[in-house]
């Protein structure tokens, strides 16, 4: 009988092969904040504009929900990461925004600067 | 190469004293001498929690952090790093800890850079609905710890050690509550977490709860196990849905993988949770009045002890924490107490979550180590006061809380100093007041918060308040009379002493702390009917001044017409008809309209 330790050590080997196969792995991470605050703000629409991408054929991209960033005044807030890139953060995120960063950011790996939360 | 780097220094004291400001000079010295200007920037941050391996030097992307870092080392991080790309092994340092680990992905660190995130620690980095993501950050993992490492006796003794005090707002030690429900005999035991959160302007647990519910399922879980608890109960509003959603959810999927339930990870440890919703009354944050409001019973508190920890919900003993405290449980677990120990001040350990709000550049969700003065948060993190303003108090507390003044700025952060200036920790809302605000108008809006929400059991909180209210409104609206300032005293002092629970024995502590930093401002109401924040609306007067075109727009919204004047001429106010509702100024575009 493996030790509860153990157990989880198994679940998290597990947890993290799941992520990986749903493409964390992806050259870029889009997180899209969605708590109350954020949501009150407009961050579905955000999120749906990213998701609509997703499905027609964006790829190479990780899309999650995340929490409460903290950033009341600033929100929507998206973030983008990308690997062995500074992580970048763009603030007040509406659905021209979000199109904006598919096509300039995702597509092109242009950092819209004037957007980025610094 | 051109890779754009982004380096953090670490600002915090133990840092500075092994030299980190030295580092700094000779970096950016360094840099000019490299021509790196252009693609390398530096930014310091606060404490990163890594003193014992200062100076910290992090270079970003890639997350590379460099300890005890020498005058010597710096010439080689920018000459192998920084212009080959070649991170240097011997100076970099591992580090696995739960608390603060995504610095590296918060970007932002001008906000961020000065936090130290334990309980946020996941909060705006994971999905929420996601126990994946949560189990891969080393999620249940202090859970697991306890129940194969640890006897439950142990799990009380490090959670005391650690010297964690309840993030609620009195600063109960957290131990202790612990050691007493642990020491009970009697069973079943309850663990409840108080998330019926209520502070007007205050959002501190529903954003916990929503970025990170399983932080809060798994310190509860091993507070069961602590105590020898197998039933547990989130008491949360009704009125934050998505909150309520979402640890709705994280209960569900604990459960479908065997972390709640009997035989826990197939230990002999049995625990399960249920969700209660309150009705969004404020006393009900109140624990005895919680626990009436979970066994059915209308929400009153009832006078202690015995205190819940003897007995609580349906008289068992319980052991109820707030939001924060829960969240804070794993990380003690997982990176022990004595690091948390190092976190914070001697008698307040660890950080604390504000909601930052009012008159602030950057409002916002911050944690910050207890200690950090009140001027760092509004000033470094919060980014000052907006639009040039003077910056007048900071209300913390919330209803319960206290104004404190331009002096108590550097006042730090933590239990015993804040009730000495005045104010007290409270839940952790922060409003920033700017010259625009009425201290009396202030203390007159919290204290009809808390006359309202007066459950109306004891007769100081019920009478006392809404004597106290009706003082305050006939002093905003120019009807004070001399004397009332004393009887506002005296009743607070009264309340204060015979209140049943908190919710009265604080209620005077807006009125009482403004009184005491802005007594002025009071005589000025009360004796020379003037409201210098021109806030008060019935001691206002407005006057056209000499800008006024005679566009005639103030006259037309007027409604009771005491505005005359003929076109292209300056109007005027009949000071006898107005009645101050302030829809001239409003409408007037040439700002011609002055509040004296």
């Amino acid at each position: 009988m493996p030790s509860p330790l153990e157990l989880i050590k198994k679940k998290r080997a597990e947890a993290v092969s799941r992520i990986i196969g749903k493409g964390y792995l992806s050259t870029k991470r889009v997180y899209v904040g969605m708590a109350t605050c954020e949501i009150a703000a407009g961050s579905k629409d955000v999120m749906e504009v990213f998701q609509k991408a997703v499905s027609r054929g964006l790829t190479d991209v990780y899309l999650s929900q995340k929490g409460c960033a903290g950033r009341c005044n600033l929100e929507p807030t998206v973030e983008v990461i990308e690997q062995g890139k500074n992580p970048v953060k763009y603030g007040k995120v509406d659905k021209e925004r979000a199109v904006q960063i598919i096509e300039r950011h995702l597509k092109n790996g242009e950092v819209i600067k004037e957007w980025v939360i610094d | 190469m051109s890779e754009t780097y982004r380096i953090i220094l670490c600002d915090g004291t133990a840092c500075i004293n092994s030299g980190a400001r030295k580092l700094s000079a000779l970096l950016r010295a360094q840099l000019e001498q490299h021509g790196l200007t252009d693609r390398v920037t530096i930014g310091l941050s606060g404490c990163l929690g890594m003193c014992d391996k200062g100076p910290i030097v992090v270079v970003n992307p890639g997350y590379t952090i460099y300890g005890r870092v020498t005058e010597n080392d710096i010439p080689e991080i920018v000459a192998e790093h920084l212009v080959h790309g070649r991170p240097i092994a011997r100076l970099a340092i591992q580090e696995d800890h739960l608390y603060n680990r995504f610095f590296r992905v918060f970007g932002d660190e001008t906000f961020f850079g000065r936090q130290m995130r334990i309980t946020l620690r996941n909060c705006g980095i994971i999905d929420p609905e996601s126990i994946d993501d949560y189990l891969s950050l080393r999620g249940y993992e202090a859970l697991a710890k306890a129940i194969t490492e640890m006897t439950p006796a142990e799990v009380v003794a490090e959670i005391e050690k650690s010297g964690l005090r309840g993030r609620g707002g009195a600063g109960f030690p957290t131990g202790l509550k612990w050691k007493f429900a642990a020491a009970q005999q009697t069973t079943p035991k309850y663990v409840i977490c108080n998330a019926d959160e209520g502070d007007p302007g205050a959002f501190m647990d529903r954003s916990a709860i929503e970025g990170d519910p399983h932080t809060i399922v798994e310190g509860m879980l091993i507070g069961g196990y602590a105590i020898g608890a197998e039933k547990g109960i989130v008491y949360i509003r009704a009125e934050y849905p998505l909150a309520i959603q979402r640890i709705q959810k994280a209960i569900d999927d604990a459960r479908a993988h065997g972390l709640l339930g009997d035989h826990i990870l197939g230990s002999d440890f049995s625990f399960d949770m249920e969700i209660r919703l309150g009705a969004g009354a404020f006393v009900c944050g109140e624990e005895t009045a919680l626990i009436h409001s979970i066994e059915g019973a209308r929400g009153m508190p009832r006078p202690r002890p015995p205190y819940p920890s003897v007995s609580g919900l349906f008289d068992q003993p319980t052991l109820i924490n707030n939001v924060e405290t829960w969240a804070n449980v794993p990380v003690i677990i997982l990176d022990g107490a004595d690091w948390f120990r190092t976190v914070g001040t001697e008698t307040s350990a660890g950080t604390k979550v504000f909601a930052l709000a009012g008159k602030v550049v950057n409002t916002g969700l911050i944690e910050v180590p207890m200690g950090t003065t009140l001027r760092q948060i509004i000033y470094d993190i919060g980014g000052g006061i907006p639009h040039g303003k003077t910056f007048k108090a900071v209300q913390t507390g919330g209803p319960s809380g206290g104004c404190l003044p331009e002096p108590y700025l550097d006042t730090p952060i933590d239990y015993e100093s804040l009730a000495k200036a005045g104010s007290i920790m409270g839940s952790g809302g922060m409003i920033v007041i700017d010259e625009d605000s009425c201290m009396v108008d202030i203390a007159k809006f919290f204290l009809e918060f808390t006359q309202n929400e007066s459950c109306g059991k004891c007769t100081p909180c019920r009478e006392g308040t809404k004597r106290m209210l009706e003082i305050l409104t006939r002093i905003t609206e120019g009807k004070g009379q001399p004397g009332d300032i004393e009887k506002l005293e005296r009743l607070s002092n009264m309340i204060r002493k015979s209140s049943l629970c908190g919710l009265g024995q604080s209620a005077p502590n807006p009125v009482l702390s403004t009184i005491k930093n802005f007594r002025v401002e009071y005589e000025e109401h009360i004796h020379e009917k003037r409201c210098r924040a021109k806030a008060c609306s019935s001691l206002v007067v407005y006057e056209i001044t000499e800008t006024c075109v005679g566009c005639g727009a103030c006259r037309k919204v007027c409604p009771v017409g005491a505005i005359s004047g003929s076109a292209k001429n300056k109007h005027v106010v009949d000071q006898d008809k107005c009645i101050r509702c302030g829809m001239c100024f409003n409408t007037c575009k040439f700002d011609a309209i002055a509040k004296v």
